[in-house]
């Protein structure tokens, strides 16, 4: 009996002991973020949106971002293996010769790049946003979308304060390019226009739905694209009102559009800005522009061995195509790559020329780098392997390259400019400050110029012929006498007569990201070019990528894949 | 005076060279004892109890006679002596000490005995620690291993679980490479968590852990840093005992936290007696690399040079680079403990001053730990009260070696790839090769990272027997742990895009705070043969890890290696002209609150039956899912008590076990149930995590069926278990479903992780005798793991995702293993090496496919203690076998491709039909055998006994580490784990660029005052 009412002692205890000391109310305070209630009252849609605007970086200042599936997979650029270098389990090798997958790690990063700006610029507007930053949150959005619809032909989209453990919605197919364009309309009256290059103007909302009207048919049939005379129509006169604002004009120096100085250029609509040295300014973190250089630079490029210290100047792989560098026509002069800094002979896009924020303190002459290079003394320079440091135009057919000149295979690109601007001449190879172009006022110019010859009812070549003219002018390159929208039956521009819009947005916008898109719309994306059969229609957009098809259901993988 | 006779014999036996004087002391303390004693109708009994294996004096031991009028008790001294006044009517003398045999022995008219206890592995009355509480071994219905000091392995250990390594039948113990203090893997009975810790939970005389290590990993310019081991702290000689719980009875008492397994460490207590002082010191060098990384020789590599016509790398030297990155430091370890008491009170302190140093050139491991324990008894002992405190310092220089650097950036890359005929410097100046190896010693030279943490881990315990069979007890604990890190890399190094020509500084600090507070009632009754305990109890718990870091790059000083003064660029962060934004992280405040209660009942010591539950409320549950049960129950028959068996000689202990139950393992990341909104950086935010409120522990439902025997009076023992694990609900990651936020979301699939197999651990006394004897003990275990029904709810398509980074150059962003339906976790997956074309390149498949398994299957481990007299050797082997190990260093580092600009290559790439301009390409080729056996240790240990007046039990010893291992694998080691997580998807039994393995060698020497 006495062992029952010791039971029952415990019985009473137990209970009484987890009241007296339990009971703590099990929320969970977080540490250094807030709770979205938190966020409600605290945080503004100001701060979203600016770091809407950061994503910018993510999605298109990385070299195996949206650049690498918009170039590489064109005449533009390419990516061969170079003995232990380059590989990366053949991402890039695929890219070129159209043998890409649902796997592909750089097609899941892009896709999901793309969406954290979707996503961020979509929950500014619930956060009770100003008329004006709904607007740059609306236009950010689209820019995604924009991206999205181009590369993967759908994209998915939530509204504000949905649940996200729930998919979205997707859209595609008409639907969706007609989204974008009427929410490019919507905000073009509300935008200011004194926002300057760094956040969205009307000017930047009107490129962007110059591209989308565009490219709309390529969108609804990209095997065949059409072009409805409406949508030329309203390119043309989007274009006009941005060239007659009298706000941009061409750079006399073109080099001087990707250097350490860009953010005063006149030809800048939109960018991502950067300080020299700075991993953060203003808030705003250095998306790391050196990538762009240094992706194609050789290790020797330039640094300074015999002095201690060794700086890698670059990591030997992004090249380009003979026909590609050969559509500048190069031989309308000697070989380029002797030009003094007074030449005026050939087109200034190919660079090669002497550069007084680079030459001097390392040989380098930004451009396309082909044959021999020199050091800042005027010494050749020499690869790793003992070999003349002589980009050769080159590359081994299946891109892997074998042989002792794995090195030196491929014409290099150097388009930004390596920022020297320390006081005492060396180089930012971190935090570099050269600010990353996303749109710039010569594409405008091509986009008019290539309506005008797309529209049925107000067709104007000469008027086309006039504003390339102007532009190869202000590039120093010969004027055309006719123009076509593209060669016949090839990519190639007639390396004689070079007289294509497709080929002038080659020459304009190397590595500008446009290549893919313009290709698609020129119907000449399945055609062969060096290093790449031709391949089937499905290879027009990318596929959805497995992570994604397996966690949305609303996904449906395009055709083919 | 018969007995001053005895004493002086006795002590002279014991002590052959006693001094003359030492002598008289103690004749004179003899006679004091002897005036004491005329009283009464009593006898006295001297002696001195030791132990048979090796003659040492065994202090503490409980000498009881009986027989007589009354029981007459006392314990032996210091020196194993014991002197007892008995009623002259005793007959018997019993000699007990726990984890010996008890010794019976007849009191005729001899009045001194030299008593030798003969140790016992299987003391069924041996106390083994359970959740909140003790049992005796014989009690235990649950699958529990139990060590004690005699069974650690041996020498140079610097982490507790280094001690248990090969020593438990299904408990894995993998070092991530060779540093002193390195992170262990330890897992018990597989892996059973995709993406949460899969480590036990670890206690400390009762206190449970955080389990995470102070030490928060940075990244460096050079990349992930390595962790260290989160017991580092822990003085080893301190540990009284390790209880590792594995099945679901024996861990379901802590809930949400059990379902990994426990492991209990307690710490030596007082034996209550004599105060005594124990003291010992070793001495340690490291001896080398114990299995060298299969790279070209300095010939070899010359040859090398022609066979692929490379021209101008022959630089006309002979250097190992290799071996100039290593250092050959005096290691030195003090340790010294006093303890003394009653019954009534009594304490032991510890202090610990020990250095390690590591195998490379700047890195060592320095430890300071007091440890203090105590147990005092009030109100006529109604009252306890426990209290224990480690207070540690751990300093350590780290070398240069990260988890995931590119082809340059750490030490071992630039060791392995350097060129053998080239000098290391020049005119005092250091040569930087521009073929993109590094240089290994200016990288050392020019690097230092100094890391500190202070730990204080503490506990008060009050019990207080409100019946005689019923007892209440509070227990406080506390764990708080500071970590600060100061890495630098100076400018004036050479070849490092970054540094180069500005330097990088970055201070690092975290502090790890937990608390838990319990409360228990413990009833204790019977009924005739009926014997039943309940225990109830409340327990509170909560943690918080918090850490910020400061970098900066850009600094005046230290540019020019000719012109370097000593100060480190973290002392002057301020003058770094870039500094990064100071980064904090603050961790949200995990609590758990937590009501258990386990009853045990068995009948006449032949059934045994257990029950337990717990009630875990979590704050880092969804608030959907607030609390969570956890039964369990258990039974055991011991059929040695049956009559079929009671007689038999041949069997003399035989126990048959089964229990099941749930646990839970709830390490997520706190705050991941909620959704979260970041700040960035000034001027911007953004939602962070996507918030899951259904979040809930992952549940392990666990079989166990097992059997302890003895056989041939103990001299063959062992346990056999088999076991089934089904871990369902698993938290998995899955991937924010776009668009949303970067990264991924914790949710609970309906799947099930299965680990199931058998564990076997025997052990056999082959001699016993005085003079000789000779154990073995062995364990092996059998584990498979499979995961199924991994599907995900929404679309029905199998998840997959990919991991196991392959890092370095020529290879960014492949991945070498995949988490899927129906594999096992983190099975390789690659795409498929066939050989080589006519041009020597490598032929691989277009697309990766499963290629094999990468946990281990099989562990075994074998220890065997021979001793004659005084003269003790012990040998311990592990192995473990089926497994495949992904060589990441002969992928990027080693592979053929660097001798064409003068890097030194792999043996195996030299010996193939490679061509030295092969693309670098992550395959299955380099996917090798990891199956090895491998001696961890070795010891050889004498002991002098008493020396002089006041040495008593003097032993001196030599340890060797790692002495050699048995196996095909062409790393440093075939043990070895380099995190290699993506997107924070584990990985296993990746190698790349890992701290070598050291050979090392000890002598030292201990005794007591």
């Amino acid at each position: 009996m006495k062992s029952y009412r010791n039971l029952l002692k415990i019985g009473i205890l137990v209970p009484g002991l987890i009241l007296g000391f339990g009971c703590t109310k099990l929320d969970q305070q977080l540490g250094n973020t807030l709770s979205p209630s938190q966020a409600a009252t605290t945080i503004s849609a100001a701060l979203l949106l600016q770091g809407a605007y950061n994503d910018l970086a993510g999605s298109f200042q990385g070299q195996d971002q949206v650049f690498s599936l918009e170039e590489n997979s064109t005449d533009e650029s390419l990516v061969p293996t170079r003995a232990g270098d380059w590989d990366d389990n053949g991402v890039w090798r695929v890219v070129h010769n159209h043998t890409w997958t649902a796997d592909h790690s750089q097609v899941l990063n892009v896709f999901n790049s793309l969406n954290k700006i979707n996503f961020d610029a979509t929950n500014v507007l619930s956060f009770s946003p100003t008329a004006e930053q709904a607007a740059e949150a609306r236009f950010l959005r689209a820019m995604a979308l924009y991206y999205l619809l181009d590369l993967y032909g759908q994209f998915p989209i939530r509204n504000p304060g949905d649940n996200l453990l729930n998919p979205p919605t997707v859209q595609t197919g008409a639907a969706a390019s007609s989204f974008i364009i009427s929410e490019l309309n919507a905000v073009i009256p509300v935008l200011s226009a004194s926002n300057g290059t760094t956040h969205a103007t009307p000017d930047a909302a009107k490129v962007l739905l110059m591209h989308a009207l565009l490219q709309r048919g390529a969108w609804a049939t990209p095997a065949s694209p059409t072009f409805a005379d409406a949508d030329m129509l309203q390119v043309i006169s989007l274009g006009q009102s941005i060239m007659s604002s009298g706000k941009y004009s061409y750079n006399k120096d073109y080099f001087a559009n990707f250097n350490v100085t860009n953010s005063t250029s006149p030809e800048l609509i939109l960018a991502y800005p950067n300080t020299s040295g700075a991993a953060v300014a203003g808030g705003i973190p250095n998306s790391s522009p050196q990538g762009r250089w240094m992706m194609t630079l050789h290790y020797n490029s330039y640094g300074h061995p015999g002095q201690g210290i060794y700086t890698n100047a670059g990591w030997n792989g992004f090249s380009t195509i003979s026909d590609f560098y050969n559509s500048f026509n190069p031989n309308q002069a000697t070989a380029p790559f002797v030009y003094g800094p007074a030449d005026t002979l050939a087109d200034t896009r190919m660079g090669g020329r002497f550069r007084a924020d680079n030459t001097p303190y390392s040989g380098l002459r930004p451009g396309l780098l082909v044959g021999q290079q020199y050091d800042e003394k005027g010494a050749v320079r020499y690869d790793r392997k003992g070999n003349l440091l002589a980009f050769q135009p080159d590359i081994s057919p299946d891109m892997k390259e074998t042989g002792s000149n794995l090195e030196i295979t491929g014409i290099r690109g150097v388009k930004y400019v390596p920022d020297f601007s320390k006081a005492d001449g060396t180089y930012y190879n971190t935090n570099s400050g050269n600010w990353l172009v996303l749109m710039r006022y010569p594409d405008v110019v091509l986009m008019v110029a290539e309506a005008k010859m797309r529209s049925t009812s107000a067709t104007d070549n000469a008027g086309a012929l006039a504003l390339v003219n102007g532009l190869r002018a202000a590039r120093g390159a010969a004027p055309f006498t006719s123009m076509t929208l593209a060669p016949a039956s090839n990519i190639v521009d007639d390396k004689a007569a070079p007289n294509t819009l497709i080929g002038e947005r080659g020459r304009e916008l190397w590595w500008e990201s446009y290549r893919r898109t313009d290709l698609i719309r020129f119907g000449l994306f399945n055609t062969i070019w060096q290093y790449k059969p031709s391949d089937a229609p499905k290879y027009l957009v990318f596929p959805i990528p497995t992570q994604a098809l397996a966690s949305n259901p609303n996904l449906k993988q395009n055709t083919g894949y | 005076m018969g007995f001053q006779t005895g004493i002086k014999s006795s002590l002279r036996k014991a002590s052959g060279f006693l001094s003359k004087n030492a002598l008289k002391t103690f004749m004179i303390i003899g006679l004091g004892l002897s005036s004491v004693s005329a009283f009464a109708q009593t006898k006295q009994i001297t002696g001195k109890v030791t132990d048979a294996k090796d003659g040492s004096a065994i202090f503490g031991a409980t000498v009881t006679a009986s027989g007589g009028a009354t029981k007459q008790a006392t314990q032996t001294s210091a020196d194993g002596t014991f002197t007892l006044n008995a009623p002259v009517s005793s007959t018997k003398l019993t000699i007990t000490y726990v984890g010996y045999d008890k010794q019976e022995l007849t009191i005729g008219s001899k009045t001194n005995f030299s008593v030798s206890l003969v140790s016992n592995a299987q003391d069924l009355n041996a106390v083994v620690v359970t959740g909140y509480g003790g049992a005796k071994k014989k009690d235990l219905t649950g699958a529990v291993t139990s060590l004690t000091p005699r069974d650690f392995n041996q020498g140079t250990i610097s982490t507790p679980s280094g001690l248990l390594q090969g020593k438990v039948a299904g408990l894995e113990v993998t070092a991530s490479n060779g540093q002193p203090g390195a992170a262990n893997l330890v897992q018990l009975r597989g892996n059973s968590s995709v993406f949460t810790g899969s480590d036990p939970l670890y206690v400390i005389d009762g206190i449970p852990l955080d389990g995470r290590s102070v030490r928060v990993g940075f990244s460096t310019p050079f990349g992930g840093s390595t962790g260290s081991d989160p017991l580092i702290y822990v003085n080893t000689n301190d540990i009284g005992q390790v209880d590792i719980q594995k099945d679901a009875s024996s861990t379901a008492i802590y809930g949400s936290r059990g379902s990994n397994g426990v492991i209990q460490y307690t710490f030596k207590k007082a034996t209550p007696g004599t105060t005594r002082v124990d003291a010992n010191a070793t001495f340690g060098i490291t001896a080398g690399l114990m299995k060298k990384y299969d790279i070209l020789s300095h010939d070899q590599f010359v040859s090398a040079l022609g066979k692929y016509g490379v021209s101008g790398q022959n630089y006309g030297g002979n250097y190992d680079a290799t071996k100039q990155i290593q250092a050959h430091g005096v290691s030195q370890s003090y340790n010294l403990a006093f303890s003394g008491g009653s019954d009534l009170g009594n304490f032991r302190a510890s202090f610990l001053g020990s250095k390690q140093n590591g195998l490379l050139l700047k890195d060592y491991l320095e430890k300071y730990v007091g440890t203090l324990r105590g147990n005092y008894k009030f109100l006529d002992q109604k009252l306890t009260v426990d209290f224990s405190l480690i207070v540690a310092n751990v300093n350590q220089s780290l070398a240069p070696i990260a988890n995931n650097p590119g082809s340059q950036g750490n030490i071992i890359s630039a060791a392995l790839s350097w060129n053998p005929t080239r000098r290391f410097d020049s005119a005092g100046a250091y040569i930087i090769p521009a073929n993109g190896s590094g240089n290994p010693i200016a990288f050392s030279d020019a690097t230092s990272d100094i890391a500190n943490s202070t730990n204080i881990v503490g506990s008060i315990a009050a019990s207080y027997k409100i019946l005689k069979n019923l007892e209440y007890k509070f227990v406080y604990g506390a764990n708080h742990s500071v970590y600060g890190e100061n890495y630098n890399v100076a400018g004036w190094l050479g070849g490092f895009n970054g540094i180069s020509g500005q330097g990088y500084g970055a201070i690092l600090n975290s502090v790890l705070n937990s608390q838990d507070i319990t409360h228990t009632l413990d009833y204790k009754t019977n009924f005739g043969k009926i014997n039943l305990e309940v225990l109830a109890g409340f327990d509170y718990y909560r943690t918080q890890l918090n850490a910020n870091i400061v970098t900066g790059t850009g600094f005046n000083f230290n540019l020019n290696q000719a012109n370097r003064v000593p100060i480190l660029y973290t002392s002057v962060i301020q003058n770094a002209n870039s500094q990064t934004p100071a980064q904090a992280f603050v961790e949200p405040v995990t609590e758990i609150q937590s009501e258990f209660a386990r009853v045990n009942l068995s009948y006449a010591s032949k059934y045994y039956l257990t029950g337990t539950i717990r009630a875990d409320g979590s704050n880092k549950f969804g608030s959907n899912n607030n609390t969570g049960v956890f039964p369990s129950g258990a039974f055991k028959w011991v059929l040695k008590q049956e009559d079929f068996l009671k007689d038999s000689k041949f069997i003399s202990n035989l126990e048959l076990r089964a229990s099941y139950g749930t646990t839970g393992n709830s390490s997520f990341s706190a705050g991941s149930a909620q959704s979260q909104f970041s700040y960035p950086s000034f001027n911007a935010a953004n939602q962070s995590v996507v918030g899951n409120p259904d979040l809930k522990w992952e549940k392990t439902k666990q079989t166990d069926i097992g059997l302890n025997f003895s056989l041939l009076e103990g001299k063959i023992y062992g346990t056999f278990d088999y076991y089934h694990k089904n871990t369902s609900q698993t938290l998995t990651q899955e991937p924010v479903i776009q668009p949303g936020p970067s990264g991924v979301f914790y949710t609970n699939l309906n799947d099930n992780l299965i680990n199931s197999g058998i564990e076997l651990g025997i052990g056999v006394s082959i001699i016993s005798k005085p003079n000789i004897s000779w154990d073995i003990n062995g364990n092996v275990a059998y584990n498979h793991n499979i995961i199924k029904n991994y599907i995900n709810p929404l679309t029905g398509l199998p998840i997959q995702f990919i991991t196991g980074t392959v890092d370095g150059q020529g290879v960014s962003g492949s991945l070498a293993q995949e988490i899927t339906n129906n594999l096992p976790l983190d099975e390789w997956y690659l795409k498929h090496f066939s050989g080589f074309d006519a041009k020597g390149n490598q032929i691989v498949s277009a697309n990766p496919s499963v290629a094999g398994d990468p946990n281990p299957h099989t562990i075994a481990g074998l220890g065997t203690t021979f001793r004659y007299k005084q003269l003790t050797a012990q040998l311990n082997f592990g192995a473990q076998f089926n497994y495949l190990i992904y060589n990441n260093t002969a992928t990027n580092i080693t592979n053929l491709a660097g001798i064409s600009n003068g890097r030194n290559v792999d043996l195996n790439a030299y010996n193939s039909a490679e061509s030295a301009n092969d693309g670098v390409q992550v395959s299955d080729r380099f996917l090798e055998s990891g199956n090895y056996v491998k001696l961890r240790n070795a010891s050889l240990s004498y002991s002098v006994g008493n020396v002089g007046q006041y040495i008593k039990g003097l032993k001196v010893f030599v340890n060797g580490n790692n002495l050699f291992v048995i196996t095909k694998y062409s790393g440093f080691d075939p043990e070895v784990n380099t995190n290699k997580s993506a997107n924070s998807v584990p990985s296993r039994s990746l190698e790349y660029l890992p701290y070598p393995t050291p050979r090392t060698f000890s002598l030292g020497l201990g005794f007591s005052l």
